[in-house]
């Protein structure tokens, strides 16, 4: 136990960072489900395929494990392009996959978004093989720059670039959806479709924005996740799917300030219940989390209970 | 005039069933085909490949019980298949020294793995569509991270290497060990849950589950248990997966957890769709083209799941109802006829009925006795009252009708009353008895049935089986009645369709004949109507809840249909309260009319009273200048 209590700060990081990462991918999956009432499957491999366009991008700008620009630029450069690779295929995802099946039963929509994901999951297994691609960030982070210390806790360079570029992109949205035009046709769209179409808003164009700032988000936290393990494979989205899903069903589905919280808290379960568990277990944590969660109090933390239209 | 009992039976026999001479030439085929083939398989690796075929086939229907018929997308599925693979694994092998006999560990793998889709069931019943399968999809994580981990402390699935060589299977001397012995058991087994699927689908069973998959509530609010049918097919679906388990187990002389893994998930699921949810040949034939078809692809293997991907996307995007879909083999549509036996024109909009139902016998009147009492309800909906501190009573064979702006808590009180939601406060009583808080399929065991404002009725299924949904809660044949067809469920069936299309004939043509078959969908919007009211009165209620049954209708349906309700009461004695916007329905039939106004009674008496009364006059055209 005292063992405990000294490695709580560290943990407590730890959880940050993880749960950081979580809540970006629950943001996609909550603005998609407050919109289309649906379940993007696919959302996961989403984030795959952000976290190897972010090794790839670092692949090419490395020589000879010498970057070839800024460490601060390939950085961005990652994230960006990540996060444009990762809109792009959720868009694509929802203009081939689920427009025509907008006005379907709900059923056929999520197993075609099951089809896309497992359509995208062994597209990149083709292409890229099962094995493993990993980050070489040793050029990317100089040896003296890359952990430091406050008190016994160890940051590390990569965990608080993780925090930061998190809580940055959330505030960023936040502004987005509270203080902006778009941002009103948003919440109009996800409180209602097609009072909001009949109102001027071009719901077709809200639906596309919305995939492609989630799946952006998904992408960068993709990215982020292989700077800071340093690795992505073809498989990695299906866990983080789960993980994410979780996270935005914790905090309740459909509010984007309930998958931070969702997110986050999730992470910080995670990484205090690592010291007490073998580690194979560690998923079955957040699958616990998953299935009390939907059991006891389906509508989440902070989401509020509708009951059923007759 | 021609009999009424003709006008309501159909000219041939039932197209579900099938004649008797078609079905053995059928059963002839099949029997020939699955003699012969093992036998006349090229090689051993066709012969494998043609008894794995069989084991797909299996898990294929037995998915298609959970998510074809029930709708239930289960994505823990192959971890059932696992379990029952492991099962047979452990009990007959050298893991723990146990050799039991495969006429034991069969079953046991089956009814085990029962249990445990039986407790996954229990406990992620209440959750719908997506959320059921995010959290079976969660089950099904765990059940694979416990197989690659039992391993240590005590090696019990021996972790990534799986458990391997197994006892051969004897059957009772009989022992299964060349390749077409194994085809011949498979196929066999494959057979008997065919032919269970098939008796299951058309039995009440059947219809309840596809009644869940339609329409969840409403399928509650016409007396299906739904938790327990729901519970069932999870059972079922389990069941099935579990001996297919134990076979593959066997066949293959190892279980790794790799055989249980996502992928195979995909592949039954992909089966299932492409054959049609629910379609029984459908989904077998897709179980058989997808087996057969990757072999044909070898040297595309790669692509071969990305395939799978597409093909789900592109099915739900173009076919969604799968191959099967509309063309089944048998499925005989029959034509609208544009004449009936007498040689009268058919038209939509004559008062078809009119000496048809059943003469009047005896002619009821309101009675003293009271059928139906609300005491103080009150339903709070977080702050808002929908109801507000309500009381009401109906007399035995009254005509009550409410009446009330919108808004008012009319539809709120029907599902009080029908058992939807639970009331906040007061209490219900159902002749004399206490039903407050009971579930709605117990309301309707009860004796109260009701019909919907924005129709719920089971859109995929036909006209009769809508109506025949409505006895489910007088039957009681439960999966062994049908699976063996004893005399009760035979017995039940009968009475079933006797007074489905008994109370589809009261509304003559409309609803009968060719009617049948139909699709509810496909009808009409006032048609759809009639056959909620039919649907209502099949479940044998004493006291039927319409909700605006005139609602768009034109001005002769509504005439029509206002005379029809009458007659509910007259010739058959039915009690009901009606809620209503048509005044001049309200004003013909009602014995007695009640105007809520914001969840609050204003006015009670008779119609002249009501529609007199300056509170209600307020409430519908608002409050005078200068008051």
């Amino acid at each position: 136990m005292e063992l405990y209590w000294q490695q709580l700060p560290q943990q407590l990081v730890n959880g940050l960072t993880l749960g950081g990462v979580y809540a970006l991918i629950a943001i996609g999956y909550t603005m998609v489900y407050g919109i289309l009432g649906m379940l993007n499957f696919a959302h996961g491999e989403v984030y795959m395929i952000g976290g190897f366009t972010g090794w790839w991008v670092l692949h090419l700008l490395t020589r000879n494990n010498e970057i070839l620009m800024n460490a601060a630029l390939v950085i961005a450069l990652m994230l960006i392009i990540a996060m444009g690779v990762s809109g792009l295929v959720g868009i694509m995802a929802e203009r081939l996959a689920y427009r025509p099946l907008r006005n379907a039963p709900r059923m056929n929509l999520l197993l075609s978004a099951l089809g896309v994901s497992i359509f995208l999951q062994n597209l990149i297994l083709t292409y890229q093989g099962a094995k493993v691609r990993t980050f070489h960030i040793a050029s990317l982070i100089p040896e003296s720059f890359r952990v430091f210390h406050i008190g016994s806790t160890v940051f590390s360079f990569m965990r608080t670039l993780v925090i930061a570029v998190t809580f940055l992109l959330m505030a960023l949205l936040t502004i987005l959806i509270k203080k902006t035009k778009v941002g009103k046709a948003m919440r109009a769209t996800a409180q209602d479709i097609e009072a909001a179409a009949f109102m001027g808003v071009d719901v077709d164009r809200i639906v596309v924005l919305v995939f492609l700032i989630g799946s952006a988000l998904g992408g960068a936290a993709g990215t982020l996740v292989g700077l800071l393990f340093t690795q992505v494979d073809y498989y990695v989205g299906f866990q983080a799917g789960l993980k994410g899903f979780t996270a935005a069903v914790l905090g309740g589905i459909g509010s984007i300030y309930g998958a931070m919280l969702g997110g986050i808290l999730l992470g910080l379960t995670e990484s205090l219940a690592v010291t007490f568990l073998p580690a194979a277990y560690k998923d079955v944590v957040a699958f616990v989390i998953l299935i009390t969660v939907l059991i006891v109090r389906p509508w989440g933390l902070v989401g509020e209970r509708i009951p059923e239209k007759v | 005039m021609n009999e009424p009992s003709r006008s309501i039976s159909l000219p041939h026999a039932n197209p579900l069933t099938g004649r008797p001479a078609n079905r053995l030439l059928v059963f002839a085929v099949v029997a020939a085909v699955l003699a012969i083939a093992p036998l006349s398989m090229p090689n051993n690796y066709w012969l494998r490949i043609y008894s794995m075929t069989g084991i797909w086939v299996m898990l294929a229907l037995g998915l298609n019980v959970v998510a074809g018929f029930a709708g239930l997308l289960d994505l823990a599925y192959v971890a059932f298949f696992g379990i029952g693979a492991y099962i047979f694994a452990l009990l007959s092998s050298s893991q723990f020294d146990l050799h039991l006999p495969f006429v034991l560990v069969l079953p046991m793998a089956a009814f085990i793995t029962m249990g445990i889709g039986i407790g996954l069931g229990a406990t992620s019943i209440r959750l719908k569509g997506d959320y059921l399968a995010i959290v079976t999809l969660a089950f099904a994580q765990i059940f694979k991270l416990l197989l690659l981990n039992l391993d240590t402390p005590i090696n019990i699935t021996g972790g990534v290497n799986g458990i391997f060589g197994f006892d051969p299977i004897n059957i009772f001397g009989l022992r299964i060990v060349s390749p077409v012995a194994y085809a011949y058991l498979i196929w066999l087994c494959a057979l008997t849950v065919t032919g269970g699927s098939f008796r299951l689908k058309r039995s009440r069973i059947g219809r309840g589950w596809e009644a869940i998959r339609e329409d969840e509530l409403a399928a509650e609010a016409m007396g299906v248990n739904t938790t327990w049918m729901k519970l069932m097919a999870f059972a079922g679906g389990a069941c099935i997966a579990g001996a297919a388990g134990a076979l593959f187990a066997s066949f293959q002389d190892s279980v790794f957890p790799n055989n249980f893994d996502f992928p195979q998930l995909v592949i039954v699921y992909c089966m299932v769709i492409l054959g049609g949810l629910g379609n029984i040949t459908g989904v077998i034939l897709g179980a058989v083209i997808l087996s057969i078809l990757p072999e044909f692809l070898r040297e595309y293997g790669a692509y071969r799941m990305m395939s799978y991907g597409l093909i789900l996307i592109v099915l739900m995007a173009l076919r969604p109802q799968g191959l099967m879909g509309e063309f089944g083999f048998r499925r005989k549509t029959q034509k609208r006829p544009d004449k009936d036996e007498t040689g009268r024109l058919r038209a939509s909009t004559d008062l078809y009925y009119d000496g048809q139902a059943p003469a009047a016998t005896k002619r009821y009147v309101k009675g003293a006795r009271i059928m139906l009492e609300l005491q103080n309800i009150t339903q709070d909906f977080g702050g808002l009252k929908a109801v507000d501190n309500l009381s009401l009573t109906l007399y035995e064979k009254e005509i009550l009708s409410i009446i009330g702006p919108n808004g008012a808590g009319k539809t709120t009180l029907f599902n009080l009353i029908s058992g939807i939601y639970p009331p906040t406060s007061g209490s219900i009583y159902f002749e004399g008895a206490d039903i407050t808080g009971l579930k709605p399929h117990q309301i309707v065991r009860a004796g109260i049935a009701r019909t919907f404002q924005n129709l719920r009725l089971f859109s995929q299924m036909s006209v009769l089986d809508n109506a025949k949904v409505g006895q489910f809660c007088r039957t009681q044949a439960g999966p062994l009645a049908v699976l063996f067809h004893l005399p009760r469920h035979q017995k039940e069936e009968a009475q079933t369709e006797e007074i489905a299309k008994e109370a589809l004939g009261l509304f003559g043509a409309r609803l009968t004949g060719y009617r049948f078959a139909q699709q509810a969908v496909f009808l009409s919007y006032a048609n759809r109507r009639r056959i909620e009211i039919a649907r209502a009165m099949a479940t044998d209620a004493k006291v039927l809840l319409l909700d605006e049954p005139s609602a768009g209708m034109n001005p002769q349906e509504t005439a029509e249909i206002t005379e029809f309700i009458r007659r509910l009461r007259d010739a058959f004695g039915y009690t009901l309260l009606l809620i209503e916007h048509k005044l001049n329905v309200v004003r013909t039939i009602s014995d007695r009319v009640i105007a809520l106004d914001s969840g609050v009674k204003i006015a009670e008496g008779r119609y002249e009273e009501v529609a007199g009364s300056e509170q209600v006059i307020e409430a519908y055209l608002g409050r005078k200048k200068g008051r």
